[in-house]
């Protein structure tokens, strides 16, 4: 009987796992929308040790992607957001923020809908001053010039301006 | 330092998790108390709340279940394959070893070394470090099945094996260096990882855990070897599908939505196996469910793996999922099939394997104590949660400014932190009875249980 090959165990079980990893992480690689930058994602392929760069740093080594999610669907409840996310975006994105939970808003184009630097820095320090009833907490500990990059870098998570071309199509 | 004594590594791999699942589970609770208040421990850079939940996150998955399992599979491996463990000395390597990485992981994750990849935070040093001790692991299992006395391979075995070839896979491919491939590939990556992680080794473990317990304790051949096997063939086939619903109404193209969703409806399949074998072994036994502290945590684990199973893909569906993603209904969720479902079939083989070794358990009521902390202390956590996602995800689809969503929540993040508080103290009954039991004075010596209850089958 087949149930006692240890061979026929190991590989089946490999055999398998290939197959599903062909179809959901090997096949996307292959699918234009995905693997093409937007626009937008130019506005977010910041220059190595730039404010925004190290500002990402900063939002990455704080954890921030814990609650705040990057991404904009197509649904009811993410209206207010701005326009729905695309996968070329995320072009530039290592390593990608797309976030799984929303304890705080969404932040994929918090550029555009808070624009203000000193909004931002304020919040960051005492977030329960700008925003009453706020469960984030403070922020305080960074130093003058990690609050700054990060605020830089929040800044500038907004949109390509409509009708944007991505720089490839530019370069055709 | 490195005992060459049967078993050791099992009950060290065992101990250690013990311990991680205290410290783990306690920052679960800073967690909670953080989302209540967040002035709780604020102005610590180590101590905010990103990184907290990345050592919680990590600790109850890589330190608590994960070594846990490797015990399980050290100790029940030998046992079904009547031979000795291929090599303790190596296998008390990979225990010293691990508990070594957890150390790491916890200072560089408290430290903000991080990659930033929700369950793949650890640095690239300490993937290197999971991978050649997840190998090691492999090699002396499948070393040990390969020089097995017993022919047959008990359908416990296939689960564990096919766990060994996968977790090493599915973590390399959730690990691969974001400087490498970044953006939404990698975000659909990460799920692909998120997902097989449980999928394929914690489920598939945990489920070859239950089919050694489940004859052991109800001392009844299993309902059917069959349907155990239909089981593992059509996990081994679907699972790894998973990935993508993680990422629905997301920016990735429908057809790899279509692609994660289908094959997540069709878990009924693995899932009802082994609820339906699980419920047929018991049948005519149920009585002694009441009497074994064991089959109660094995019982329980099931129905809530089950419900786990009936819970997941409806939240994959698009219409469900644009309501409830991003709320607080998916962490509670996730907790299920880990502290819901599989923690117990771990503490079921604890306990087992205590009594085994010394005859018997310390305290009864501390294990009742244990049974009921933790499965109140789950369903206040659970329900109160996901309340809560219902009310916060209505709350956005109702276009709300965001803190109403916050506000309407308070009240349940309460309860859910009392929850929480409960499923500690279980665990803190059942590291003080572990502790207890360690140290009484053997009275029966016979450990090696080599009955044929369980491969007759």
């Amino acid at each position: 009987m087949f149930e006692s090959k240890l061979g026929t165990l190991m590989v089946g079980a490999t055999a398998l796992f290939i197959v599903g990893t062909l179809g959901t992480v090997i096949l996307p690689f292959t699918d234009d929308t995905m693997t093409t930058p937007t626009a937008s994602a130019e506005l977010r392929n910041f220059a190595p040790d730039s404010a925004e760069a190290r500002g990402r740093d900063v939002y990455v080594k704080n954890g921030c992607n814990t609650c705040h999610t990057q991404y904009v669907r197509p649904v009811k409840a993410d209206a207010n957001l701005g326009p729905v996310s695309q996968p070329g975006d995320y072009y530039y994105d290592t390593p990608h923020l797309l976030g799984s939970n929303r304890m705080g808003p969404d932040l994929m184009w918090i550029g555009q809908r808070q624009p203000s630097k000193d909004w931002h820095l304020k919040h960051l320090k005492d977030p329960q001053e700008t925003s009453p009833g706020s469960i984030m907490p403070a922020y305080d500990y960074l130093s003058e010039q990690e609050l700054n990059d990060l605020v830089a870098y929040l800044i500038a998570l907004k949109p390509a301006p409509e009708g944007a071309k991505p720089k490839t199509e530019e370069a055709k | 330092m490195f005992s060459r004594a049967e078993d050791s590594a099992a009950r060290g791999f065992m101990f250690s998790s013990i311990v991680w699942l205290l410290i783990a589970m306690s920052c679960g609770l800073v967690i909670a108390a953080k989302q209540m208040a967040p002035d709780v421990f604020a102005h610590v850079p180590w101590l905010t709340y990103g990184r907290i939940r990345q050592v919680h996150v990590n600790g109850v998955l890589f330190a608590w279940m994960s070594m846990a399992y490797v015990g399980a599979l050290y100790y029940i491996i030998p046992r079904l394959t009547r031979v000795k463990l291929y090599s303790e000395k190596l296998a008390q390597v990979t225990l010293w070893l691990w508990n070594l990485l957890i150390v790491l992981a916890v200072v560089t994750l408290l430290a903000g070394m991080t990659t930033g990849v929700e369950y793949a935070e650890l640095i690239w040093p300490l993937d290197i470090m999971v991978a050649v001790i997840v190998l090691l692991v492999g090699f002396n299992c499948i070393k040990t099945v390969a020089a097995r006395k017993e022919k047959q391979l008990y359908v416990s075995i296939w689960y564990f094996i096919g766990s060994l070839i996968w977790l090493p896979l599915v973590y390399i491919v959730g690990n691969i260096p974001s400087e490498w491939i970044g953006g939404i590939q990698q975000a659909n990556m990460n799920w692909f990882y998120g997902h097989n992680a449980i999928g394929l080794w914690f489920t598939t473990v945990g489920v070859g855990m239950i089919y050694y317990l489940l004859p052991k304790l109800t001392n009844a051949p299993l309902y059917s070897h069959r349907l155990s096997m239909i089981g593992f063939w059509a996990i081994a086939t679907l699972y790894v599908w998973n990935g993508p619903h993680h990422l629905v109404n997301g920016p990735i193209p429908l057809w790899l939505m279509k692609a994660g969703i289908i094959p997540s409806l069709m878990l009924i399949i693995p899932v009802w196996s082994v609820v339906a074998n699980v419920f047929g072994t018991i049948k005519g036994h149920w009585h002694k469910v009441s009497q074994s502290i064991g089959l109660k945590f094995l019982v329980t684990g099931t129905i809530f793996y089950l419900i786990t199973c009936l819970q997941g893909p409806f939240q994959s569906l698009m219409g469900p999922s644009s309501v409830l993603k991003f709320t607080v209904w998916v962490p509670a969720h996730a907790h299920m099939p880990l502290f819901g479902g599989f923690s117990p079939v771990i503490f079921a083989l604890v306990y087992y394997m205590l009594e085994k070794s010394n005859g018997r358990i310390y305290s009864r009521g501390a294990q009742e104590a244990h049974y009921y902390f933790s499965v109140i202390g789950f369903l206040l956590f659970g329900f109160s949660m996901w309340i809560a996602g219902v009310l916060q995800g209505f709350s956005w689809v109702e276009g709300n400014p965001f803190m109403e969503s916050i506000t309407a929540m308070k009240s349940m993040m309460i309860i859910r932190s009392v929850g929480g508080t409960m499923m500690l103290i279980g665990q803190i009954f059942f590291a003080w009875n572990v502790w207890k039991t360690v140290r009484l004075p053997k009275v029966k010596a016979a450990d090696r249980d080599l009955d044929s209850t369980v491969t007759s089958a």
